[in-house]
């Protein structure tokens, strides 16, 4: 279901990220975990049960020393603007695309559990809360009131901070506008990362730091041959890290990747 | 139709096989689902008035600016100030959850906590701990120490006085060549890391990655790491042959003789002859040892970085009467083996972790007394007498003096924003009430000291604003630091650091058969730091970092010591064992065991230390 349009400005919300920036701190994973209220990790949870909305991974070109090169890249919701795959398989309309933002973002209260999503998105980028969500005894108080948690047995993923672009709306109601003060609304990782490796805009004002990414020759975006209009822009000047970027570009390639 | 029992039956079963036809069973089973999905109660976020707070982090040396998004008084969220001059809006991964600290499930938060076991232990169950100074002042010939593992605090000077106020005390910190330099990366073009963490948490991260843009970084380690994945040249060197490298980078610069380095490293004498040309020619340079090598400071007074991009480490002003009757700063190392009876050691503010084995042999051999101060039970608490439990970051109201890449003296307060739960203990008041002397408003103290110094400014984030201290009232000063605020010295003409004798550094000894892996420490920033539960976002849940007790060894070496992926181990050497989760990673050289940093690891192998892994 495509929600109804809102009244004010048709934004499309996208990131550019910098991987010739970015360090791999994590700094952006844990403070998306602290916006989100996604809870620290059951004792069994792996690597593949685990709930991240947005994980770092290293990549490597496959090369020996001296020629080895290594990036890292932070992968979250690449918020695909057509033919959104998720949204296409859903039985349950769990899944809407704000036609006013061009956010795809999840419902968990429609959420059944079948996990189709998951297997329909190209990039991995939804998690299935395969247990309760539990707190140590007194941190539920540092959960944000904007977010709501969710419970076992349903598919969640990133939204860039929908919370962030509510209270955005918010202020900007009580100043009298229609539509959000520029730089008013950010999410958490764009806000946390200290490399300044990942931006955040409008992808229709060509001033903003996506659209001009769009623009730059090194630019690309993650899985472009499958024509679901990603709206994250990744930005190197590795050639190599742009071939991984779109694998079928580059067929018999050698990169590995770990994270 | 008539009302027979047979019609009854009917009649009940055809609705209930008509019921299935309708919605209403099977929204049922979805809302019994979501019933039990919701079972154990989820808990409902609190609400409340909206406000933002400023305040520094003390979770790191670094004290990062943070603005905390507080709901109805809770801070729910951390971020950085951005513009601040010394952190420039960074915040790392484990700032951004610090608020999350007081709720850790392994938070020690009563005590005094008994936590020695055998005849030490029972000698000395009974006693007080508010007598420990009465108990090393009985007999003239034992001492008393405080062992400060972040000095330059207030909360220092309080340590420095008490003990000068006590007969024996001594006041000790982990020395180093660190202590009393201070680094200017703005002013650097070139950057030599000898396997330092340069861009993974040394330092300011924020200031690190702000100046990262005005220097070419040349990291020679033998792993990839982070700062090796994002140097401008990685040179990979053979483990533990740093201080080999160092030697030769030495004797290049004296135009000696670099083939015994260019035999110890692996690389070429054409490449260590260029590494001390780049260090002379593209110049101000500057040489970051790391922890294995940490002489290797030495070269940046031979590569003319003294003065420049090394200086002394400047510290805020401190009232006259503190200097009078404190007892001098004393490097751990310095003292006398087996001259320590009662050791206090402040662990309270995270900072690097000294191994046991450099502190146990200074304390007499029959019963010592050790009491930490630790929020944790991970580090000295193993091995002390008493633990007693302290607040933490953001419980606590206390100083943070300038990091190491900060060549201007700074003061900021961590301000509390949360209270700390009944039964914890500052460190700071029962030091000073075992010495008889009052540091109840030693904080303010000093801020009037610097208030009264008129130097420097005062920058205030609520507002945005740089104003002069010399213009400001001594109690708005002191609220603005509580809201805040930081105090930034004047920039004075940097003088050079104190000199450090290079004495030139032995080349590893070749690899031995008992011991067939070197130990290369891994996640050495936050290794000291409590953390938040939110961190198995990055090790356990994507792999990211290696978590707690995790090592990381190439298949060739796995397959050598009998161990596989995900597998349980023991990590030997000559100091001891520990239990290790066994990462397989092919990235890493085949001599190599990456070791997540840790208390248990650090006690058993250092950097660069030669080791094995055993299956179990």
């Amino acid at each position: 279901m495509i929600s109804e349009k809102k009244p004010g400005k048709i934004c499309r919300y996208g990131m550019a990220i910098d991987l010739d920036k970015c360090t791999g701190c994590g700094a952006c994973m844990i403070a998306c975990a602290v916006e989100n209220n996604v809870p620290p990790a059951n004792p069994a949870a792996t690597d593949l049960t685990g709930i991240t909305w947005l994980r770092v991974f290293k990549v490597d070109n496959g090369e020996e020393y001296p020629r080895k090169e290594s990036v890292y890249f932070p992968m979250m919701c690449q918020q695909c603007g057509v033919e959104t795959p998720c949204y296409l398989v859903c039985p349950q309309q769990a899944v809407d695309v704000d036609p006013s933002t061009g956010i795809v973002f999840q419902m968990p209260e429609r959420c059944l559990g079948c996990r189709y999503c998951m297997a329909a998105c190209p990039y991995h980028s939804r998690y299935f809360n395969w247990w309760d969500p539990k707190w140590p005894a007194g941190m539920e108080k540092t959960l944000n009131p904007d977010v709501a948690p969710r419970m076992r047995g349903v598919v969640e993923k990133c939204n860039y901070c929908h919370g962030r672009w509510h209270a955005a709306r918010e202020r900007a109601a009580q100043a009298g506008l229609k539509d959000i003060i520029p730089g008013d609304y950010v999410p958490a990782c764009v806000e946390a990362c200290p490399a300044g490796a990942i931006e955040f805009g409008d992808l229709n004002d060509p001033a903003s730091a996506p659209a001009q990414a769009a623009k730059d020759p090194n630019s690309f975006r993650l899985l472009a041959t499958l024509g679901t209009e990603p709206k994250v822009y990744y930005r190197s000047k590795r050639p190599w890290a742009k071939r991984i970027g779109d694998p079928s570009q580059a067929p018999g390639s050698k990169e590995t990747s770990r994270g | 139709m008539r009302n027979t029992r047979r019609n009854a039956l009917k009649f009940i079963g055809g609705a209930a096989a008509g019921a299935l036809l309708t919605p209403v069973p099977w929204r049922l089973i979805t809302d019994t689902a979501l019933w039990s999905e919701n079972w154990p109660g989820i808990p409902r976020p609190a609400r409340g008035p909206i406000t933002a707070r400023f305040t520094h982090c003390s979770v790191c040396p670094a004290g990062c600016a943070v603005r905390a998004r507080c709901v109805g008084g809770q801070p729910v969220s951390l971020a950085g100030v951005v513009g601040h001059p010394l952190s420039r809006g960074g915040l790392c991964a484990a700032g951004v959850a610090a608020h999350q600290l007081p709720y850790h499930p392994a938070r020690l938060t009563h005590g005094p906590v008994e936590a020695a076991t055998g005849a030490i232990a029972r000698a000395a169950a009974n006693c007080n701990p508010d007598a420990v100074a009465a108990l090393a002042a009985c007999n003239p010939a034992d001492g008393v120490a405080v062992l400060d593992l972040r000095p330059g605090r207030t909360v220092s000077w309080t340590y420095r006085r008490a003990m000068g106020a006590l007969k024996n005390g001594l006041y000790l910190t982990a020395g180093g060549v660190f202590s009393g330099a201070a680094v200017d990366l703005s002013k650097a073009r070139t950057v030599l890391s000898l396997g330092a963490p340069l861009l993974d948490g040394w330092g300011t991260p924020g200031n690190v990655l702000a100046a990262r843009a005005g220097f070419r970084l040349i990291q020679a380690e033998a792993i990839e790491s982070r700062t090796a994945s994002l140097a401008d040249r990685w040179l990979r060197i053979r483990p533990g042959s740093a201080s080999a490298l160092a030697s030769g980078i030495a004797a290049a610069l004296k135009k000696g003789s670099v083939a015994k380095a260019a035999a110890a490293t692996g690389l070429t004498q054409q490449q260590i002859a260029g590494l001390a040309d780049e260090l002379t020619q593209h110049g101000p340079a500057l040489v970051l040892p790391g922890a294995d090598c940490p002489e290797a400071w030495a070269l940046n007074e031979l590569a003319g970085a003294s003065g420049i991009t090394v200086v002394a480490r400047q510290e805020a002003p401190v009232p006259e009467a503190w200097n009078r009757n404190c007892a001098p700063v004393t490097p751990l190392a310095s003292v006398a083996d087996g001259s320590i009876r009662t050791l206090i050691i402040d662990e309270s503010a995270p900072a690097d972790y000294i191994p046991w084995n450099a502190i146990r042999p200074k304390l007499i051999a029959d019963n010592p007394v050790v009491i930490a101060f630790t929020s944790s039970p991970r580090g000295y608490a193993r091995h002390s007498l008493f633990t007693l439990p302290t607040a933490v970051y953001p419980e606590t109201l206390e100083d943070i003096p300038a990091a190491i890449d900060s060549p201007r003296a700074a003061f900021r307060l961590a301000v509390p924003l949360v209270a700390a739960p009944a039964g914890v203990v500052n460190p700071a008041e029962f030091v000073a009430r075992a010495a008889g002397i009052d540091a109840t408003s030693a904080l303010r103290e000093r801020a009037d000291a610097i208030r009264q110094a008129g130097r420097g400014v005062l920058i205030t984030y609520a507002d945005g604003r740089t104003r002069p201290v010399a213009q400001i009232a001594p109690d708005d000063f002191w609220k603005a630091l509580n809201e805040g605020g930081c105090w930034l010295d004047t920039a004075t003409r940097p003088s050079a650091p104190p000199h450090l004798d290079w004495a030139g550094i032995d080349v590893q000894p070749a690899e031995s058969r008992r011991w067939p892996l070197v130990a290369v420490l891994a996640e050495t920033a936050i290794a000291a730091a409590p953390a938040s539960p939110l961190m198995t976002k990055l090790d356990q849940e994507s792999n990211l970092r290696l978590g707690p007790g995790t090592a990381a060894l190439h298949p060739d070496a796995a397959r050598q010591c009998g161990v596989s992926d995900g597998g349980r181990a023991v990590l030997e050497t000559a100091l001891g064992t520990c239990p290790i989760r066994v990462v397989v990673d092919a990235s890493l050289p085949p001599g190599v065991v990456q070791v997540a940093a840790a208390p248990e690891t650090i006690d058993i192998c250092g950097a660069g230390a030669r080791c094995r892994v055993l299956s179990l």
